[in-house]
């Protein structure tokens, strides 16, 4: 088997800094997160730029050897503060943000059909809809749980006890329920 | 609806998450299989969670193709900065204020034990003798320890209170000003010695 380059060694060594630790989460997370900045209700530019800040964080948080147990609610608690903080400054006056995230494309759907489509795109804005009415913490603990974060994950986020997590999601489906 | 002889919508939605005690495991693991009202309850909350992870999973955000090399490139800025004592000013901003009460507090008693004794013009005190660290000077204070090494300096930004500094030996203006004295304060970097106590001064300036 060949040696690495001594070149291609050093840079091996390098990319097993921080910075590469960040740089896979930012693989794994960037898609999920903006998601659910989206569906707090954020523009797309200020999705880029608290993705971007929220990883420049996580950056500095391993560098300063902070706790990393749990760097994705870490992560994602870090967004949400930052998407609060620029909702409060700018008042955000947007309609919903479901409108929004669902425009940005196409639902994905089985539907064999033109006309089975057409029920699964009605279906889903129906859904999108009622998303809408439901309470701000319900909506956010359904979305985190969307992108596969534990209860105590979405505790950890959004600063409530796991019980109350449980308690947002199951009323947030059962109002879902009772819409569709 | 959740009647003793079903299983509640809580349990069921925890179970679809997989956030059962082990005992509440049991008990649906044992109750789904046989009831058909909880069996078709569970299926609609699965049903439901899927297409909310559907209609998530749709809001898709535009590509950001330069993103991530623009990540990685700020990153790098960050580590490729030399450890200037202004570069570390800079990241400490924050904590300066909290970090001049802590020191304040070490620094007047021992100042005020000083001022008893003769106070000395700065221009009077050890003349020509200074502290040379990363290219700034700074006047030695009277208590520095002169056997701790230099070699690990820690430079904060400070307000000092005038007064402290005239009893250190470093008058800013007559002394016969009395009280005003005492509540003015100049903008200083503080050299802190290993052992936590202010080596020296460098006036930033004087209002």
């Amino acid at each position: 088997m060949a040696l690495p380059a001594a070149g291609w060694d050093v840079e091996y060594l390098e990319d097993t800094s921080p910075r590469r630790l960040v740089l896979e989460h930012y693989d794994r997370e960037q898609l999920p997160l903006r998601r659910y900045l989206l569906f707090l209700g954020l523009d797309q530019e200020s999705c880029r730029e608290i993705v971007q800040e929220s990883f420049l964080r996580l950056h500095q948080h391993i560098l300063a050897g902070g706790d990393q147990t749990n760097l994705r609610a870490w992560l994602y608690r870090v967004a949400h503060n930052l998407a609060r903080n620029s909702q409060t400054a700018f008042h955000s006056s947007r309609t919903g943000p479901l409108a929004d995230a669902t425009a940005a494309g196409d639902p994905p759907s089985a539907a064999a059909s033109v006309e089975d489509e057409f029920l699964a795109k009605e279906r889903t804005v129906r859904l999108s809809r009622a998303m809408q009415q439901l309470s701000t913490a319900q909506r956010e603990c359904l979305v985190l749980r969307s992108q596969g974060l534990k209860y105590r994950e979405i505790a950890n986020v959004l600063n409530l006890s796991t019980s109350t997590v449980g308690e947002n999601i199951q009323r947030g489906l059962e109002k879902l329920k009772e819409v569709l | 609806m959740n009647t003793p002889d079903h299983l509640t919508n809580d349990l069921l939605v925890r179970a679809l998450d997989d956030e059962l005690s082990d005992s509440e495991n049991a008990l649906v693991e044992s109750h789904l299989p046989g009831c058909e009202h909880c069996g078709q309850n569970y299926a609609a909350l699965r049903l439901l969670s899927g297409r909310i992870e559907s209609v998530i999973a749709a809001a898709t955000p535009e590509a950001l193709e330069g993103d991530r090399d623009l990540l990685a490139e700020r990153m790098e800025t960050v580590c490729i900065q030399p450890a200037a004592v202004k570069n570390y000013r800079r990241a400490v901003r924050w904590i300066v204020p909290i970090a001049a009460a802590l020191l304040l507090a070490l620094f007047i008693p021992r100042l005020a034990h000083l001022s008893k004794q003769n106070q000395i013009a700065a221009s009077q005190y050890r003349p020509g003798a200074t502290l040379e660290v990363d290219g700034e000077t700074f006047i030695p204070l009277p208590y520095s320890n002169p056997d701790l090494p230099m070699s690990a300096p820690h430079i904060v930004e400070m307000q000092v209170p005038v007064a402290s500094l005239a009893s250190a030996g470093l008058v800013f203006e007559p002394v016969s000003n009395g009280p005003a004295v005492s509540e003015r304060s100049v903008l200083a970097d503080v050299l802190v010695g290993l052992d936590g106590q202010p080596l020296g001064v460098h006036v930033l300036s004087v209002e």
